[in-house]
């Protein structure tokens, strides 16, 4: 059980934590800080085991590999950036960091799930608290925000359930690992039951056209739970669905790989293009999150080695830039929760280094060299050549020109010469968002100068497609 | 080494420019730049080392910077220009200004020194950053549009050659079982016949928005038109080089049987660019953009040059991309401080500028003559060479570019009796301060010496060249 340490000393934070919250009341931020120490020691341990042979455990329920340990690294990052853009405010509740840890939780169960009903329970391990976390503000945007998420979740729950049910008519397993090595299966059961699967992770990773609950949950949830959201959930989302396709259903790949190909250009494309009009930035980003959904699709549709690592890198960069641009609104917004484009005026010339930090994360999703961004899209556009799939790499073209648009308005409104607004005026740094900040930027630029060790990580990662059965 | 000092002086000075007050802005940025043409110098002088580091190894990417006669001077091209226009730039343009300009230069001069096409690509697309930013926030009205304009044209044309550079890779890959981006490995690709054109067409349609050649010339009214004069200057006079240069450092290496194919269209199509913007000139009613129009009609003339696929053509090319920059740069900087004299830049009335002014109308002059290709002036030589070398078997298109020769004096001396002579009760304007006949002085002088030395550039050209035409025939071309 060795390897099950990460999961249970980020659970077993969650509990002390709310352990502190009841018995020592007084004490604002102790939950804060176990959650933080909990997090931060379950990525020092899961770094620790990083040579593990890749395996079945529990019953093949679990699999841990480098796969997952790289799954584990991310979501915990997301954690511990979202756990510090709320540091210092009240106003999210003294429950936030233990539901976030369970969020988290059930994101890392996604990187290791070997089984349908694990996939499940992560899914929602990870859900069911960001529907509460999602109302935390208290406002009636986040209350809002919560229900929409809440039905659209519950529903697309439902869904995944019932494929997975198909799912194990046709097989009589649940186990997905084993599926390549049934011949007997029933196809009758089995494609629906794989579409409806399909279906429901789409839900969370926001694949157009199960895209509509994005925008208005981004804008209505606090902007720490808004990077969970736009950082964890799609990571977690990402490798699930690569997971599942890869380990349970490579032998098929013709059936899936166009849909998702198709799937990946509509959603780059589509998404970039609703970011067009936003004027809030949280809009802005939910769409932009839409668009590099497509991204990450491309690297499964590619059915490749090559295309399993690009996904595998463009998850860092992407986070990465996730954290400095939500951390920049999280100082901007102040007390509020709303950011619109306009707001940024002015604020290069009054705030150049925060500018500075939305300019890195900007052109990082943007994809301009020099910053991570840049590296992963290069790496997806490699994969999808090595493929012989022209088209994706075309569609990679269009959507990031289509989003750059979206990326340089904020920025050309920074830069505008006129007397900064109230909120910029206001903005007053902390330390746990400089810590957020300084990671997002020196991690995006350092991707982008010296990627190689991390291409070298995530050629480990996804080393994974001949590892099939048990 | 001295590439390190070559890259590391902008960067290093960049973020430096950035961190004094605004008001030292300008002197810090010229200091900086100053030290980078000595660095140049010294390296121009002393032997000519290359970089060569591991980058991302297993992609084969390698961080390789070389300095051969193509881009030994167009790297002093870009050290001159961008110490010129700090020099004409206001004070008050602040800190960020410079630190864009100096990051410019730095991407600008890894541009020219990168052998290796990845290398070449992140400072192809990070070129673009600068100048978005100098567009959005120090130019005129229209400077916002202006800037989405330049960044969105030109990295459309860059994304189609990141795949264009990757297809390459891929193909380099499945040929020899291993990774390289190394433009010199990159030759003798066995590319299928079907993905020729659109490789071929994915670096072309890069080169020729950032250049820009006709019909790719979209963002340049507004780019040129709205920046102030120095960074007009520098995108005129260096940033336009990289769709030529790129051209002749990545196009004829890897696409040498290619460019032989389409030889004859590539010629009529950089023929039809010339005398468009040669026309264009000759009706606009802007002074900047009878500049930008006659500068396009240039780059075409390069391009003409280039797509000759012999040694004097060719040669003829690398030799006015050189002084192309520095005469059209100069005559921007000019344009400039005109601008700022009358307060606007139409030149419909004449001005007689001339009355109050006559060090401004003397240096306008030799620009002007300098641009339109007068004998002894560096644009006559190159523009010689360009079309000895089209004659040998292109005769149609040597008359062609003979007959826009003098087009070019018509819209030339047009601008310059438009701007500088009339009425003699014209109101007078002050002429150029010290300061300004300072650093016009230097780029005038350097204009006469490769003017009058033009082998001083060309016999540092010539052995490379040899070796890339050679190649074009032994690849079953021309000749």
């Amino acid at each position: 059980m060795r390897y099950l340490i990460p999961e249970v000393v980020v659970a077993g934070g969650a509990l002390l934590a709310l352990l502190a919250i009841v018995l020592v009341p007084k004490a604002k931020s102790l939950g804060s800080w176990i959650v933080l120490l909990a997090l931060l020691a379950a990525g020092i341990d899961a770094a620790t085991m990083w040579h593990v042979t890749a395996s079945l455990f529990m019953s093949n329920t679990l699999a841990i590999d480098q796969y997952s340990i790289l799954v584990t690294e991310l979501v915990l990052l997301a954690g511990v950036s979202s756990l510090l853009l709320a540091w210092d405010a009240d106003r999210f509740g003294d429950e936030f960091p233990v539901l976030l840890a369970l969020s988290v939780l059930g994101m890392m169960a996604l990187g290791a799930a070997a089984n349908l009903m694990v996939i499940f329970i992560g899914i929602e391990l990870l859900s069911l608290p960001l529907y509460i976390l999602a109302a935390s503000s208290r406002t009636q945007a986040g209350g809002e925000a919560a229900l929409k998420y809440l039905l659209l979740g519950a529903f697309s729950s439902g869904i995944l359930l019932f494929g997975m049910a198909l799912l194990y008519g046709a097989t009589s397993t649940l186990s997905f690992v084993a599926y390549p090595s049934i011949t007997s299966a029933n196809t009758w059961l089995l494609w629906p039951g794989l579409a409806l699967v399909l279906v429901g992770i789409s839900f969370k990773l926001a694949i157009v056209p199960f895209h509509m609950w994005v925008p208005d949950v981004y804008e209505g949830s606090p902007t720490p739970v808004t990077n969970l959201m736009a950082f964890g959930t799609k990571v977690g989302a990402a490798v699930i669905l690569l997971r599942l396709l890869a380990f349970g259903f490579y032998t098929q790949d013709g059936s899936w790989g166009t849909l998702i190909g198709y799937l990946a250009v509509l959603t780059m494309i589509v998404g970039n293009l609703l970011a067009l009009p936003q004027m809030s930035l949280k809009r802005l980003l939910g769409y932009s999150g839409i668009g590099h959904a497509g991204f990450l699709l491309v690297g499964i549709a590619t059915h490749s080695v090559e295309g399993a690592e690009a996904m595998m890198f463009y998850l860092l960069p992407y986070g990465l830039a996730v954290m400095a641009v939500f951390g920049v609104l999280r100082l901007i917004e102040g007390n509020g929760d709303e950011v619109t484009v306009g707001d940024l005026k002015g604020m290069a010339y009054r705030r150049p280094w925060l500018a500075a930090v939305l300019i890195v994360g900007m052109l990082s999703f943007a994809g301009i060299p020099l910053t991570g961004g840049f590296v992963g899209k290069f790496f997806l556009l490699q994969a999808a050549l090595f493929a012989s799939q022209p088209g994706l790499a075309v569609g990679i073209v269009v959507g990031t020109l289509v989003g750059l648009f979206a990326y340089l308005r904020p920025l050309q409104t920074m830069f505008q010469r006129t007397e900064p607004s109230e909120k910029v005026q206001k903005v007053r740094w902390t330390v746990a968002s400089v810590v957020v900040l300084t990671v997002a930027v020196v991690g995006t630029i350092g991707l982008g100068v010296y990627p190689e060790p991390f291409v070298h990580i995530v050629s480990h990662s996804a080393d994974f497609y001949w590892l099939t059965g048990g | 080494m001295l590439w390190i000092v070559l890259l590391g002086i902008p960067l290093v000075g960049a973020f430096f420019v950035l961190s004094v007050k605004d008001s030292a802005a300008k002197t810090t940025a010229a200091v900086v730049a100053a030290l980078e043409v000595l660095a140049f110098v010294a390296f121009l002088v002393g032997p000519k080392p290359t970089l060569d580091l591991n980058w991302i190894s297993t992609w084969g990417i390698r961080f390789h910077l070389s300095a051969d006669g193509l881009a030994l001077f167009l790297l002093g091209l870009t050290a001159v220009m961008t110490l010129v226009a700090i020099l004409a730039s206001k004070p008050e343009y602040g800190r960020t200004y410079f630190f864009w300009i100096l990051f410019m230069e730095f991407a600008s001069m890894g541009l020219f020194g990168a052998v290796d096409l990845f290398l070449f690509y992140v400072f192809w697309e990070v070129v673009l950053i600068p100048v978005f930013f100098l567009l959005t926030g120090w130019s005129g009205v229209k400077g916002r549009v202006a800037a989405l304009k330049w960044l969105i044209m030109n990295l459309f044309g860059s994304l189609f050659m990141l795949i264009g550079v990757v297809a390459v890779a891929v193909i380099y890959q499945e040929n020899t079982g291993h990774f390289s981006f190394e433009i010199s490995h990159l030759t003798h690709l066995a590319i299928a016949p079907a993905a020729q054109p659109w490789i071929f067409g994915c670096f072309a349609l890069a080169f020729a928005i950032k250049a820009p050649l006709w019909p790719f010339h979209g963002w340049m009214p507004d780019a040129y038109g709205e920046s102030p004069a120095p960074v007009t200057a520098l995108v005129a006079g260096v940033l336009s080089k990289f769709g030529v240069f790129g051209f002749l450092r990545v196009m004829l290496p890897i696409f040498a049987p290619e460019m032989a194919r389409y030889e004859t269209g590539l010629l009529i199509w950089v023929a039809a660019g010339l005398v468009y913007g040669a026309f264009m000139a000759v009706r606009q009613k802007d002074m900047k953009m009878v500049t930008a129009y006659a500068s396009l009609s240039h780059l075409s003339m390069i391009a003409l040059g280039i797509f000759s696929l012999t040694a004097a053509g060719i040669l003829g090319a690398t030799f006015l991309m050189v002084a192309h920059g520095l005469m059209v740069g100069g005559l921007f900087l000019i344009l400039g401080v005109v601008e700022e004299k009358v307060g606007h830049r139409q030149f419909s009335g004449l001005m007689g500028l001339n009355q109050g002014a006559p060090r401004l109308a003397t240096y306008f002059m030799f620009f002007a003559l300098a641009v339109l290709g007068l004998p002894g002036l560096p644009g006559f030589a190159g523009e010689y060479m360009i079309i000895q070398g089209l004659v040998v078997h292109e005769v149609v298109f040597a008359v062609i570019a003979g007959v826009i020769m003098v087009l070019a004096a018509w819209y030339m001396l047009r601008l310059f009796q438009g701007i500088m002579q009339g009425r003699p009760d014209a109101p007078a304007v002050a002429d150029l301060s010290r300061g300004q006949v300072a650093w016009l002085i230097p780029v005038a002088l350097l204009v006469v010496l490769i003017g009058v030395w033009p082998a001083g550039i060309t016999s540092h050209a010539v052995p490379s060249l040899f070796h890339a035409v050679h190649f074009v025939a032994e690849q079953g071309g021309i000749n």
